[in-house]
């Protein structure tokens, strides 16, 4: 497979196939962290496209020296997120998170019991629930430690604040979110 | 260092990501264990943490990427001429397609064997209309002939059990007295062994019922020739 730094090369030399190879092989990761942090799939595949948009456009200003590129990804995807979290602060509402739920991925799912699918999709419904009653710093930090599986220095390069802050960000978010989640009444497995 | 719970709940996130030093997290383990507050949040989040881990990413709808694709690089043009009639093969490499299209395949064999098309013998006349016709019409009537056949069948051989049902032993009873015209054909007691050998011992359950199958099936089939041969008697005298 192709490097992600060479097939950014390939696009600046105006070679529509690599970002077509680009943008398939990111969607996934930046709709899942729009999904996580707004709740609303509509309003995620809007701001994935924003996100790529924006990609496409700064491409030039990427440089492998800076960081890998799905973390300067995350570092764009998360900066619009949080300008979009400030624009519609006024008339979000939080509790349509469940509309329009996306399917849980089938790429595992094909060999589970139903019961077993079922119980995943209805914690992540739940789970979606308890994030959006989290602060957005104390959310971002959680969704991605624990749902993008990025480390702490890569949480750091795309927040762009202190290692010290982070864990403490990604330790209060945990601990709020087992609590919401408790009170919510969803049992420990 | 003295650990407590605000302490504890501080280190949490560096307990569970292994991240403590070994003495640091002997020290943490320790206090959870004797703090009941302590030891259900650490239970929580760690459950918490394990169950997100392991949660699968969320499919992103499948437009999606042509709609990122169509707003970054423009509306792409389509295939133009025969190129443009293949554009669904692609699909048929996806796994739901392709478990669809296996589905309907076994069940195109299926049918075909039921109707008596098999492939090896498979002709270019047997793909007419007619022909399948006929010969869908002619398995059904084997079919229901066959079934036929075996209910007739069944019954005969519930009939033969059912009189081959031996008679139901009589009660024992109880303090038997012999009886006195009995005495002479019973047993004596003081019988010696050399004449116990000599007598046939009894026959057993299974050999009475064949043997009374095989005396019903006698009786039956000298019962019919007897009746054939009076017929055939009776006939010849009339003539």
């Amino acid at each position: 497979m192709e490097a992600d730094a060479q097939l950014v090369q390939e696009c600046l030399r105006g070679e529509g196939p690599a970002w077509e190879e680009l943008v398939r092989r990111h969607t996934r990761r930046v709709f899942n962290l729009c999904y996580r942090f707004t709740g609303n799939a509509t309003e995620a595949e809007d701001l994935s496209q924003e996100v790529f948009l924006r990609i496409y456009k700064t491409l030039a200003s990427y440089k492998p020296a800076f960081g890998a590129f799905p973390t300067w990804l995350t570092s764009v995807t998360r900066n619009l997120l949080v300008d979009n979290y400030r624009r519609t602060r006024r008339d979000r509402q939080t509790d349509s998170i469940d509309d329009s739920m996306p399917q849980l991925e089938e790429k595992h799912s094909s060999a589970r019991a139903p019961d077993k699918l079922a119980e995943a999709m209805e914690l992540s419904v739940q789970l979606q629930r308890g994030l959006a009653r989290l602060s957005p710093e104390l959310r971002e930090s959680v969704i991605l430690r624990d749902l993008q599986g990025l480390e702490y220095n890569e949480i750091q390069a795309v927040l762009q604040v202190p290692e010290g802050t982070v864990k403490s960000r990604i330790n209060r978010g945990r601990i709020e979110l087992a609590r919401i989640l408790t009170e919510m009444g969803v049992r420990p497995s | 260092m003295d650990w407590n719970c605000a302490f504890a709940e501080e280190r949490l996130s560096d307990y569970l990501d292994g991240k403590l030093s070994p003495a640091e997290a002997a020290a943490f383990s320790a206090h959870s264990a004797g703090c009941a507050n302590c030891a259900q949040t650490v239970a929580l989040v760690s459950d918490l943490v394990n169950r997100m881990h392991k949660m699968e990413m969320v499919e992103e709808p499948p437009h999606l990427v042509a709609r990122i694709l169509d707003a970054t690089l423009g509306p792409r043009a389509q295939k133009a001429g025969w190129k443009g009639w293949f554009d669904w093969v692609p699909m048929l490499w996806q796994p739901r397609f392709a478990m669809g299209l296996a589905t309907v395949a076994a069940l195109l064999v299926v049918v075909s064997y039921t109707v008596g098309l098999t492939p090896a013998k498979l002709r270019k006349a047997d793909l007419s209309p007619t022909n399948v016709f006929r010969s869908a019409n002619r398995q059904v009537h084997l079919t229901y002939a066959r079934g036929a056949k075996f209910v007739n069948d069944l019954r005969v051989v519930y009939e033969i059990q059912s009189k081959l049902q031996p008679e139901p032993e009589p009660l024992p009873v109880s303090n038997p007295a012999p009886a006195p015209n009995q005495e002479h054909n019973s047993q004596p007691p003081n019988t010696t062994p050399q004449q116990k050998s000599q007598t046939t011992p009894p026959p057993s359950r299974t050999q009475v019922r064949s043997g009374t199958m095989f005396a019903f099936l006698l009786t039956e089939s000298l019962a019919d020739s007897l009746a054939e041969n009076s017929i055939n008697g009776s006939t010849r005298s009339t003539r």
